[in-house]
């Protein structure tokens, strides 16, 4: 794990790791916006999986997909600008509104896992674009917390 | 060293009080997902799933309770009376999940059990309890770490 303190520019690689995985993680709260725009755009799009015009399952699984969007943009959103902003800085804040997003971003990809009704390709992409990425991220982090300023 | 202090011993007793219970909810729920005893706890006395859809995301949010917000309960608690940064790390984690689950059942079960409950035990431990630790969590680990 001594790689993730590696000077690689202006921050450690494990900086860089966690700052791509907050890239990552902010593509997913634009496509929840987008889906809050025009959500059966979203599904045509392959964002969404389930559509308001379905049968009562596919409508009922649809809100329960809009009810995550919302909170998403009302709660993940502002504090992973807030984790991007402080990380470039390396000031404090930018470590803890990380930590706190790929928290968010490590368990909704179990969610996803253990609700089985989710098509295989977004358990993947949830797994892979932020579940995975978000677990490296806090490792980098952690390793160089101390170069945040309090 | 981060001394704990009379407020942390608040939020983790607070915090027991309200997770334990549902552990115990979310574990019955894995272990027995159709039996009538799960159904009066998670969702009100006699009643039943709305749909196959209310179940699956029932089942799916006791795993991820089990394999997530269990583990960084005890670990924080630990964590924090030991004065370890890391502590208040697992939760602030805890706390940042529990104000996004209220928000997300704010939005998705309002309706539902806001009616049958009623605003008192609404506000309390069925769902208001779990946004106050959040915020409360969060508020108080931000402030002892920075």
């Amino acid at each position: 794990m001594k790689f993730f303190t590696k000077e690689i520019g202006s921050y450690p690689f494990g900086v860089w790791i966690a700052l791509f995985a907050l890239i990552l993680i902010f593509l997913a709260w634009l496509m929840q916006a987008y889906s809050l725009i025009n959500w059966e755009g979203a599904v045509k799009l392959g964002v969404q999986d389930e559509s308001f015009t379905g049968d009562m399952t596919e409508r009922a699984m649809a809100d329960v997909e809009r009810g995550v969007a919302i909170a998403d943009i009302l709660w993940a959103l502002p504090i992973t600008i807030i984790a991007f902003i402080g990380l470039l800085r390396k000031e404090f804040i930018g470590f803890i509104a990380a930590m706190m997003v790929f928290a968010i971003c490590v368990y909704f990809p179990l969610f996803y896992i253990f609700r089985e009704s989710t098509s295989f390709d977004i358990v993947l992409a949830v797994i892979f674009l932020w579940a995975v990425p978000s677990l490296f991220g806090i490792s980098g982090l952690w390793m160089n917390r101390n170069i945040f300023e309090k | 060293m981060i001394k704990p202090t009379i407020i942390t011993w608040i939020i983790a007793i607070f915090g027991t009080i309200i997770f334990l219970p549902l552990m115990v909810a979310q574990l019955i729920m894995i272990l027995k997902p159709q039996s009538q005893k799960t159904k009066d706890l998670i969702i009100g006395k006699g009643e039943d799933w709305r749909d196959k859809t209310h179940f699956k995301s029932a089942l799916a949010f006791a795993w991820a309770d089990w394999l997530v917000v269990l583990p960084l309960f005890i670990l924080g608690n630990l964590g924090v009376f030991n004065g370890q940064l890391w502590g208040y790390v697992l939760w602030l984690a805890l706390g940042i999940l529990s104000v996004y689950f209220s928000i997300l059942l704010w939005i998705l079960e309002k309706e539902y059990t806001y009616t049958k409950s009623g605003w008192l035990v609404y506000y309390t431990y069925f769902w208001g309890f779990f946004l106050y630790w959040g915020i409360a969590a969060t508020s108080y680990s931000i402030l002892k770490i920075i």
